[in-house]
């Protein structure tokens, strides 16, 4: 038996050279892919177009967010070639779909870093896929901007990574000030979606609210394809009888929570976040919409030629409304733009630009800054639904909420 | 870098198929809630090394034991209900077992577990080194199985499997070697576990939900259930898929699904399987040397 | 407020004893779990969508999209699993792994077709909402008690009163004798596909009306649950599966209405599951007592 057993161990290392020489063998469009390009690429020297590479969730659970990334990804590259590209040279789009699964993640930043000879990348992605991919890029000193994916560790992976919105604790503070100083809440229900975005803000939200005088009267959380809300929905009517519901959570879920309480008939001010900042969310729950205040980074009254050209550019391209992901997917792109004009293509430069960034009008909101932590310092739109759409309530630009 | 990448993801995969193959393979326990066992072993791990400061090389011998422990306990414990009932059973712990790492503070609950990469010899272990491991251990499971099946303990299973009535009335101890076969074969998922929390430096319940128990076990059909190199095949044509069909981005998932029907309509012996078209084909241009040492 | 929570954990049990009756039908004759099941589901919800948006009438949408999604039920039982399950020394996963397969295909194919993002099913129901005191009633639900009242009496017909159904109950029995006894197996099968794809149809389309939305992934959930209320119920068995549709309503709604969120919904299902196998490893009510 023993020759079987040689066989075998030669047909498993067979097999391991085999991928990685498949792997190697694939036609590698720039030989020069393994370094990171350490000299500055003078834009003038050429018309070599520059890449940017992305990845989004386009199949599996958050498939519709990773559309609504794709398709801002696409708008923002096409309206900059459609202007001259950025000091003549193209820009080119390496789009990836990371199904929402971390190990694809994984095989995409490789191969961003080590094959596709990117500049920069922008994760369209959610927290997880986008937390993985993070170290890969510091790693090779590649610049990351993360469009919306606001798990704390995120930025966390080193100086090569900036979130383009501000922190989930940002978010659940602004909601909190929402509550209790514009709204006068005093008891306050909770329901959050459990994963990072809804665990983050809701112990953010909690914080400020019990600190500045209301009471958390009940918390309950749920899974990410939950859609029915009776019964809890049931018992915060009957037993605990708050005077405001706050809801961390996405379009599935805040659809049926605003559907299902009006029909039990809890009557009760809800309080939403950038999570339900969606068109599905407007055309599902419909007139049981109207009322529900969000804590989001987009205006949709705004002025601002950014926003409108966006909504406009939007609409035409997809003849679909855009949402908080595709603006802030959007953003992203905008924010390298600007950079790589300014300093070029060498990541150590692009990375200090980034930095540096100061009053930087995007469409969702005015940029202050990044802070120390790499995240985006910006102004926290209130938006409440009107007649079926959003539009301007409120904006906290205080500082001792807007930075963290 | 891009292709050890790929092939370190796909190698652990192929330990996560051999180790489900010892289960519904040589047992032929039908368990459609492998990553459970996947999912045990990298929180172990991880707790071990991130929160407890013990050594990665530690970690993954007590990952190994641990979910061995609890995969005999909860065969054990599965010995009651039957086939159908059982693979309902085995996806039933999957979810379970995923809501706890969902829910306790201790795994992360929903902010899920951030790991740091290990040292070997004092120098931070890159993907070269750990493709390398994961590797070594391939080869360390593939001669175990050789091993396996060639023992006292892989005959009494291949009886059991053939029969389980006549196994029973020739003395053969079926609640033991089930339960071994559940232990041998969770701990080795564990252990890939260890691996993977530790080669991804973050982990989350839903890495190891139902779907990735599914994939698994595609991986062992497709290849070949019940031989060696059917799930190193299986696992290595499921895991290069995604990769090689990037250029159709869009429709990969739904040849992904179109591609799982048409093996099991026509190839539902897996591509490497016993009496499957290639391994025939070989056998007939090469002889029967392997229906010979299959009699011995 | 307990009388409120009974209805509710109530109408999502009848929901999800629809969803599981379609598996169950299945699996009393081919002794297949189909995933695929939790396929026909989107798109007779799709399809219920579509033709209620061009007709405008409900009970047509209905109609049309069973039928629809049990002639589709048959062709993929002649053409994928009849084959399959035909060949010799078939292990009872790759049936089951096919069904994913299908069960994949499906709803890429129809994000790819429609969009991934969330659609209004926009029907707009005769009756509002019903108080009775501090009871909320949601017309919705009056739909699903009537429309489950008429699939569960027309599925008692099927099976006690007609000729074919006489024929389904002694293959589900034991299909060896039955085959002896000069049933048409072949017949016997296409009647469980229509049967099991239509009401898999007619549960996804009550599930866009109730949550007024279908979305491409809307089948993820009863893919798995629908799989735990089968076993539960006894495998095969449909009056088992009421049973364990209701039994996992009500438990999953009083768990999260009195105990809090400490596990979720998903969880709770499965944890009802494998305490009730332990206590009795054949499920509720066994294959072979009745049917």
């Amino acid at each position: 038996m023993k020759k079987g057993l040689k066989v075998w161990l030669l047909v498993s290392l067979v097999i391991i050279l085999g991928i990685s020489m498949f792997g190697c063998s694939q036609p590698a469009e720039t030989p020069a892919a393994e370094e990171p390009s350490s000299e500055p690429a003078a834009p003038a020297e050429s018309s070599e177009p520059i890449r940017i590479g992305f990845f989004a969730p386009v199949t599996g659970a958050a498939a519709s967010d990773g559309k609504s990334a794709t398709q801002s990804a696409e708008l923002a590259v096409k309206l900059i070639n459609d202007g001259g590209g950025i000091n003549g040279r193209p820009v080119e789009l390496v789009k990836y779909d990371d199904g929402l699964d971390t190990k694809q993640a994984v095989n995409i930043a490789q191969k961003l870093t080590t094959k596709d000879n990117v500049v920069a990348v922008v994760s369209g992605s959610y927290s997880g896929p986008t937390r993985v991919a993070a170290p890969i890029f510091q790693e090779a000193g590649m610049p990351m901007l993360s469009a919306y994916a606001i798990h704390p560790d995120v930025t966390g992976s080193g100086d090569f990574v900036f979130s383009q919105s501000f922190s989930g604790s940002v978010q659940g503070r602004a909601g909190g000030v929402v509550a209790v100083d514009m709204l006068g809440a005093k008891r306050i229900s909770i329901l959050a979606v459990d994963i990072d975005f809804g665990k983050t803000l809701s112990e953010a939200f909690t914080a400020y609210a019990e600190a500045n005088g209301a009471e958390i009267v009940s918390m309950d959380t749920f899974g990410m394809p939950e859609t029915e809300f009776s019964p809890v929905l049931t018992k915060i009517k009957e037993t605990v009888k708050p005077d405001l519901l706050y809801i961390a959570c996405y379009p599935s879920h805040g659809t049926e929570i605003a559907r299902q309480s009006k029909r039990l008939g809890l009557d009760v001010q809800i309080l939403g976040t950038e999570g339900i900042d969606s068109y599905q969310f407007l055309e599902v729950a419909k007139e049981d919409a109207e009322g529900v205040i969000i804590t989001t980074n987009m205006n949709r009254d705004s002025e601002s030629d950014a926003v409108k050209n966006y909504i406009a550019g939007y609409k035409a391209a997809y003849n679909m409304q855009p949402d908080m992901v595709g603006a802030s997917t959007y953003d992203a792109f905008e924010t390298l733009f600007k950079v790589i004009a300014e300093v070029g293509t060498d990541p150590v430069a692009m990375r200090d630009a980034i930095k540096g960034l100061k009053d930087f009008e995007t469409v969702t909101g005015r940029l202050i800054e990044y802070a120390p932590s790499r995240v985006a310092v910006k102004p926290v739109q209130i938006q409440i639904v009107k007649d079926g759409e959003f539009h301007y309530y409120n904006e906290i630009t205080d500082d001792a909420i807007i930075r963290d | 870098m891009y292709a050890i990448v790929v092939a370190t993801n796909i190698g652990i995969f192929v330990l996560l198929a051999l180790s489900l193959n010892i289960i519904a393979g040589y047992a032929g326990q039908s368990s459609i809630g492998h990553a459970a066992f996947f999912g045990i072993g990298a929180y172990t791990s991880a707790v071990l090394t991130s929160t407890l400061g013990v050594n990665f090389w530690l970690s993954l011998p007590i990952a190994f034991v641990v979910t061995g422990l609890i995969g005999a306990l909860l065969g054990l414990a599965s010995m009651r209900v039957k086939e159908d009932f059982l693979a309902i059973t085995t996806i039933g712990i999957n979810f379970v077992v995923v809501a706890i790492f969902q829910y306790a503070p201790i795994f992360g609950a929903s902010l899920g577990m951030s790991v740091s990469k290990p040292s070997l010899f004092g120098v931070k272990m890159d993907n070269l080194m750990f493709l390398i491991l994961v590797g070594a251990l391939i080869a360390a499971m593939v001669i175990f199985m050789r091993i396996i099946e060639k023992s006292w303990f892989g005959l009494a299973l291949a009886s059991i499997r053939n029969d389980e009535a006549a196994a029973s009335s020739l003395g053969v101890n079926i609640v033991k070697f089930k339960v071994l076969a559940f232990a041998v074969g969770t701990a080795v998922a564990g252990l890939a576990g260890g691996v993977y929390a530790h080669y991804m430096t973050f982990i989350y319940s839903s890495d190891f939900a139902f779907l990735v128990s599914i994939s698994i076990l595609s991986m062992v059909v497709i290849g070949g259930i019940g031989t060696i190199r059917g799930p190193i095949v299986g696992a290595i044509i499921l895991g290069i898929a995604p990769e090689l069909f990037r250029f159709i981005s869009d429709y990969r998932m739904i040849v992904y699904g179109g591609l799982l029907v048409l093996m099991m309509l026509f190839q539902p012996q897996g591509i490497v399987g016993n009496g499957s078209f290639l391994v025939n084909k070989f056998e007939a241009l090469f002889g029967k040397g392997r229906k010979k040492s299959v009699v011995s | 407020m307990l009388l409120q929570q009974i209805i509710n954990g109530f109408m999502i049990g009848c929901v999800y004893a629809l969803t599981a009756m379609g598996g169950t039908l299945i699996y009393g004759i081919l002794r297949i779990l189909d995933i695929a099941n939790a396929a026909a589901y989107v798109v007779g919800a799709y399809l219920g969508w579509v033709i209620y948006a061009t007709t405008g009438n409900l009970a047509v949408a209905f109609f049309l999209s069973m039928a629809l999604t049990g002639a589709i039920g048959v062709l993929i039982q002649k053409f994928i699993y009849t084959p399959i399950l035909n060949k010799p020394n078939i292990i009872p996963i790759v049936p089951l792994i096919t069904s994913v397969g299908i069960f994949i295909f499906t709803g890429d194919f129809i994000r790819l077709l429609v969009g991934p993002e969330i659609k209004d099913f926009g029907v707009i129901l005769p009756f509002s909402v019903i108080k009775l005191g501090r009871i909320v009633i949601n017309p919705e639900w009056i739909l699903i008690i009537i429309m489950t009242a008429i699939l569960l009496s027309l599925l008692w017909f099927v099976l006690n009163k007609t000729k074919l159904g006489l024929a389904w109950r002694a293959t589900a029995g034991d299909s060896e004798i039955a085959e002896t006894m000069g049933v048409n197996i072949q017949k016997v099968m296409a009647l469980s596909y229509i049967m099991g794809y239509g009401f898999a149809s007619a549960a996804g389309m009550m599930i866009g009306v109730l949550y007024s939305s279908i979305y491409p992934t809307m089948g993820d959930i009863p893919s798995y649950k629908m799989l735990a209320i089968i076993v539960l119920g006894g495998l095969g068995n449909p009056i088992g599966t009421i049973a364990a549709g209701l039994v996992i309503g009500l438990s999953e709604t009083l768990i999260s209405a009195y105990v809090g969120s400490v596990i979720p919904r998903d969880a709770i299902a499965f944890l009802v599951l494998i305490t009730i196998l332990l206590v009795k490893p054949t499920g509720l009510i066994s294959r072979k007592n009745s049917i």
